[in-house]
């Protein structure tokens, strides 16, 4: 089934705000929400919550981001994972389906966490074949992978983040998810410029943005999505947004809410940050 | 198949594997650091996996934050350092944090309260409720 609201041909989402549990009400009554994003691993598509189905009803399109896929692991994707997102898809009418770039278990351990890949010609040969198989499973969903937010490099790293996205974005066709605040967390950490990465990616294949705030921590900077977007994560939105009219932007809040109005004036300072242009 | 990108062999798999296998379980289980890395960088992450675990278990058991007050942090690194988070999440992780403070004498008595739903849903929930019964 296409909906008309969401279907592959919509090209524009808008500003948007990760759905979460504990705001739901919040997030209906926020103005100027275009779109919502959902943790796929914290639904099941046979019983969606009410909150967003409210926001289907409505024509607000949805999009699953998974967090558990580990499409950058050494395992082919889980099929059981892959069926679950395709069902949150198809349940929610879903333009697309987001996952990240990185490997989140190995050896039998779970990193509860987004960890980078080694960006190396070997490893890329296992991404690729592990998109496909997502692409596959997906059954026609969109897929867009995400860059994540490092602490480490690997020694034997190859390639930038950047360049291997865009031989992944070459090899299978993925959409991108840009993280500007993982770029700048990058930056912060690992000396590796935004604005280099935003040269370097395939710009023309983006999905949508996120955006964040986080913590400064003895000089590291933690992106925990916990906070208000400092001005230089908006820096790099309007950077982006210099380089190509994003077809969504989405700001990530995950714990320690604040009140409806300071959401609502984040919705605006990121509005702000993509009009500088 | 790009030109650029070779075939994913089972040798290429099976490399993939140990090289992460070796880093996660210098990250999570107490593992020596694989040679090359940045091991002030490692540890760095290290402490950040369990800043997240910590502030996921202190969400889900606010009780256990409370009670510990400002040796909560302390107690959960020293729970969490080298013991990789269990199978089940991080219910899971709250459940064996309980039970290992109660094992020290840290807590007593019952430590599994139920988990409240956030205050917004409740009210949700209860003006839906109200709503129903009206129409």
């Amino acid at each position: 089934m296409t909906d008309p609201l969401t279907g592959p041909a919509a090209a524009s989402l808008g500003v948007g705000i990760g759905w979460r549990p504990e705001i739901d009400l919040t997030v209906e009554r926020l103005p100027g929400v275009d779109f919502v994003e959902v943790v796929a691993e914290n639904i099941r598509p046979d019983r969606l919550p009410e909150s967003l189905r409210v926001l289907r009803a409505r024509g607000v399109p949805v999009i699953p981001h998974g967090v558990g896929l580990g499409v950058g692991g050494a395992e082919p994707p889980d099929p059981d994972r892959l069926a679950h997102l395709a069902a949150c898809a198809e349940a929610l009418g879903s333009p697309l389906v987001s996952e990240h770039l990185a490997f989140v278990r190995a050896g039998g351990l779970e990193a509860g966490h987004l960890l980078p890949v080694p960006r190396t010609r070997r490893a890329l040969a296992v991404v690729t074949e592990n998109v496909r198989r997502a692409q596959d499973a997906l059954d026609g969903v969109p897929l867009a992978l995400e860059n994540v937010a490092a602490l480490f490099g690997w020694p034997e790293d190859e390639m930038t983040e950047a360049e291997f996205l865009g031989e992944l974005v070459a090899a299978t066709g993925v959409k991108l998810l840009v993280d500007v605040a993982n770029l700048y967390t990058n930056q912060v950490n690992l000396g590796l410029r935004a604005v280099d990465a935003l040269d370097v990616l395939p710009l023309s294949e983006l999905a949508y943005v996120h955006v964040a705030g986080g913590h400064s921590h003895g000089g590291v900077w933690h992106d925990t999505h916990t906070a208000r977007v400092p001005d230089d994560v908006l820096d790099v939105l309007a950077e982006l947004c210099a380089r190509v009219d994003p077809p969504g932007v989405l700001l990530e809040w995950d714990a320690d809410y604040p009140s409806d109005e300071a959401l609502e004036a984040e919705l605006g300072r990121i509005r702000g940050a993509m009009a500088r242009v | 198949m790009s030109p650029s990108v070779s075939e994913a062999g089972p040798d290429v798999r099976a490399e993939l594997a140990r090289a992460q296998a070796e880093l996660l379980a210098a990250l999570v289980a107490g593992g020596q650091a694989p040679p090359g890395f940045d091991e002030e960088r490692l540890r760095i992450q290290e402490s950040s996996l369990i800043a997240k675990r910590r502030g996921a278990v202190a969400r889900l058991r606010p009780d256990l934050v409370r009670t510990l007050g400002g040796e909560f942090a302390a107690e959960f690194t020293a729970y969490a350092r080298g013991r990789p988070k269990p199978p089940g999440g991080s219910r899971a992780d709250a459940h064996d944090f309980a039970e290992a403070l109660r094992a020290a004498g840290r807590v007593s008595g019952q430590t599994a309260p139920p988990p409240a739903p956030g205050r917004r849903s409740r009210v949700r929930t209860f003006w839906r409720a109200v709503w129903g019964y009206l129409h």
